[in-house]
Order: structure tokens, then sequence, then C-alpha cells
């Protein structure tokens, strides 16, 4: 009997397509900020949508792997993670479609065109809306913590620049950490040494309020639930890497504050 | 209205303004649709406004945020049916101005300050430090339980 020919062969083919197809469903969801309990969700819908069960799942901090079947047949597969981010609109247009599929049906080299086109063509806002509104969030940040209002349009400025800055180190593959030190440094001179420009009284806090971009508030809380739903290696994966975001922040803040005589 | 009613009332209403703008801000960075962003700055404020009360009366900074956090999950939990998938998404970046991202940066400052060959004040220094490493872990801890209990109380878990 060929090897064409052969049912095993075929479904063990079929079973392959299905369980990539659906690790490319995990992985856009997991990149765009989903909660462990999400990816999963995603995966088993995808998968239940292309006539296969899910025997079994694992959520990596990197890395996906998925074990479907269907009968007495089973396969397991494995697929990267690239850099976590969030990206509400991707992550939304992924979760309808992953539903729609459950509920309709489907063929896997549908679902990967399907998912390149949505990672392709789902809108983003442009840099130069989202580095102003980052400048105003670190502003609006600074007043939460009771910067005194000449220091709002520095702080404004450097989280503006500060985000103008994370965006293009991003985009040339640059290291999260070292993108965090850069841009907490160059946001921070700029804040604290407009602030105090400005006139502030309030310079330390407005170089620090210029640096809340860099806060990974969204896989902070994301970590605590990962723990809580029962998935403690992703959540503790997830607050380590926090953690350590968060330290390299504060060497740019060191470093600011040095160049601006201010350390304590 | 008493004259320090009315000064809360300002505060209030500062603070909810800014965490509107804050959570917007945010919004944008996270790429949210112009209809969810509106929700995130409503979310942002409604959280600010009651932590800023909460803490008017003398509750700490911890079960303050705690009750923000529970308030806006649970208007997202309650209308997320109507909204569909991503909904808890929306209340998590509502919530995202009351992250305590300085005190963070402050206490790890304190450490680094504890470091140098001979730290003035180390006792004065080191406690700040603890202090306020304390109150990141536990306000950050605060703000994911107060999303997470009506999410899991809600039929609809958010997919």
């Amino acid at each position: 009997m060929s090897a064409a020919a052969d049912p095993v062969v075929l479904r063990h083919r079929d079973l392959e397509r299905i369980a990539n197809a659906a690790l490319r469903v995990g992985r856009i969801l997991m990149e765009c900020g989903g909660r462990v309990s999400v990816v999963r969700e995603g995966m088993r819908l995808a998968a239940q949508g292309l006539g296969a069960n899910v025997v079994g799942e694992r959520v990596g901090y990197a890395s996906l792997t998925l074990t479907v079947g269907a009968g007495e047949e089973t396969i397991t597969r494995m697929i990267d993670v690239g850099p976590h981010g969030v990206n509400y609109r991707l992550d939304v247009a992924v979760r309808r479609f992953a539903t729609q599929l459950a509920q309709q049906g489907g063929a896997p080299q549908e679902v990967n065109a399907t998912i390149d086109r949505l990672a392709r063509e789902t809108p983003r806002h442009p840099l130069w809306l989202v580095a102003p509104a980052t400048g105003l969030a670190c502003a609006a940040f600074g007043r939460l913590l009771g910067v005194d209002w000449p220091a709002f349009l520095p702080i404004f400025l450097a989280g503006g620049l500060g985000q103008w800055t994370r965006a293009k180190l991003h985009a040339r593959g640059t290291n999260p950490c070292l993108i965090a030190v850069a841009v907490a440094f160059l946001a921070g001179v700029i804040g604290g040494s407009g602030a105090r420009a400005a006139g502030s009284a309030s310079a330390e806090m407005a170089l620090i309020a210029s640096t809340l971009l860099l806060v990974p508030g969204v896989p902070a809380t994301n970590a605590q639930t990962d723990i809580m739903e029962g998935f403690p290696t992703v959540g503790s994966a997830r607050a380590v890497s926090v953690a350590m975001i968060m330290v390299f922040a504060t060497i740019g803040i060191w470093g600011a504050e040095a160049v601006l005589g201010i350390l304590p | 209205m008493t004259p320090l009613s009315a000064q809360l009332m300002i505060d209030v209403g500062h603070q909810a303004a800014f965490g509107a703008l804050a959570a917007w801000g945010f919004g944008v960075l996270f790429n949210f649709d112009w209809r969810s962003l509106v929700w995130c700055s409503a979310l942002g404020a409604l959280a600010l406004a009651l932590r800023t009360f909460a803490l008017a009366g003398g509750w700490s900074l911890e079960a303050a945020s705690f009750t923000a956090a529970l308030a806006a999950g649970a208007v997202v939990a309650l209308t997320s049916r109507r909204r569909g998938e991503g909904a808890d998404v929306i209340a998590l970046a509502g919530c995202i101005p009351m992250v305590p991202g300085a005190f963070f940066g402050k206490a790890i400052l304190g450490l680094f300050a504890l470091t140098a060959p001979a730290p003035a004040h180390a006792e004065e220094t080191a406690i700040f430090a603890i202090v306020a490493m304390t109150r990141v872990i536990l306000t950050l801890g605060a703000i994911g339980a107060g999303l997470a209990i009506p999410s899991q109380m809600s039929r609809h878990r958010g997919f």
C-alpha cells in the first residue's frame, strides 16, 4: 500500500495541519497579551472547528505545545511564541474568528490564510497618534502622582518621545530590556530637565512619571490571573519578565537622575 | 455642602479626569478601537474616583485599589455578554492608571542607594525601599484580585 493511500498516514497529516493551524491561533493570542486560559480556549475552539479534539496542551512563555486527536489517532506539535505585547484589536479579531470557526467549521488552509490576513490587515493606530497619546497618559499619570502643572507639558513631550524611540528600537529587534534602559534614560532626562526648566517644584517625580510608559501593567496583572487560574508556570515567567523590565527601566531612571544631579 | 466635601469632590473630579485620560492614552497604545477607548476612559474615571473616595475615607491604598478594580471588573462582567470577546481586557485597561509603577521605581532606586560604598541614612532608605516594594506587591495583587473575582463569577468568562 502506498503512503498516499494509507488512511492512518492521511489522518496523521490532517491532524498535523489541524494542530499547526490551532497553534497559530494560540500564538497570536499569546503575542497579543492574552491570558493562558484565553490561549487554551482559542486553540481548543480552532481544533474543534477543524474536526479534531484537543487531547492536551502546554502553554509556555516562549512556546506552545498541542496534542490533537481523532478517534485512536493523536499527534503533538509545538510552535514558538514571539515577543509578548498588547494588541487589543488583533486579539479580539482572532477570538471572534476562533469562535466562528468552532461554530461553522473550516479547513486548516483557510485558517492559516485568515490568520495571515488578520495579522496583516487588522488596523493599528499610527505612531503619530500612539506617541502623543502615550505622552498624554504619562502626563496624566504625573498629575495622579501629584506633579504640578508646570511639569505637565515636559512629561507629555518626554513620554511621547520615549514611545517614539521605543517603537523604533522595537522595529529594529532590540532587546526589550535594553529598550527599557534607553527609553527610561531618554524620557527621564527630557522630563526631569524640562520640568526643572519650566519651574516645576516636582522635577524628580516628573522624571519618574515620564518613564511610566514602560510599566508592563497588562503582563503584571495577567501574571496574577494566570496563577489564580491554575497556570503558575506562565504566571511566574510573566512576573519575572515584568520585574526584569522594571529593574532595567530603573537603571535608566538612575542614570537620568545622575545626569540631572538629583540622585537621592 | 461643607468646604471639606467640596474639596473632596474637586479631588475626586481631578483624579477621575486624569484617570480617564491615562486609561485612554494607554488604550491607544494597546490598540483599542475608538468605541472601546470610550469604555477604557469611563472605567479609568470610575476606578480613580472610587479609589479617591476610599482613600479620603481613611482606607489603605491596597484596599482602595481592590475596591476600585472590583467595581471596574463588575461593570464589565455585567455587560460582557453585550460587548462580546475581549471585554475582560477593557476592565484591565481601565485599571492601568492604578498600577503603582512609580512605587516600583522608587523601591528599586532605594535598593540601589543601599549598595553605595557609604550609604547615607541606610536604615531609613532600607525601610523606605521595603515599604515601597511591599506596597507595589500588595497593590498589584489587590488590582488583580479585584479584576479576577467578577470575571471568575461571571457566566461569560471573557473569551
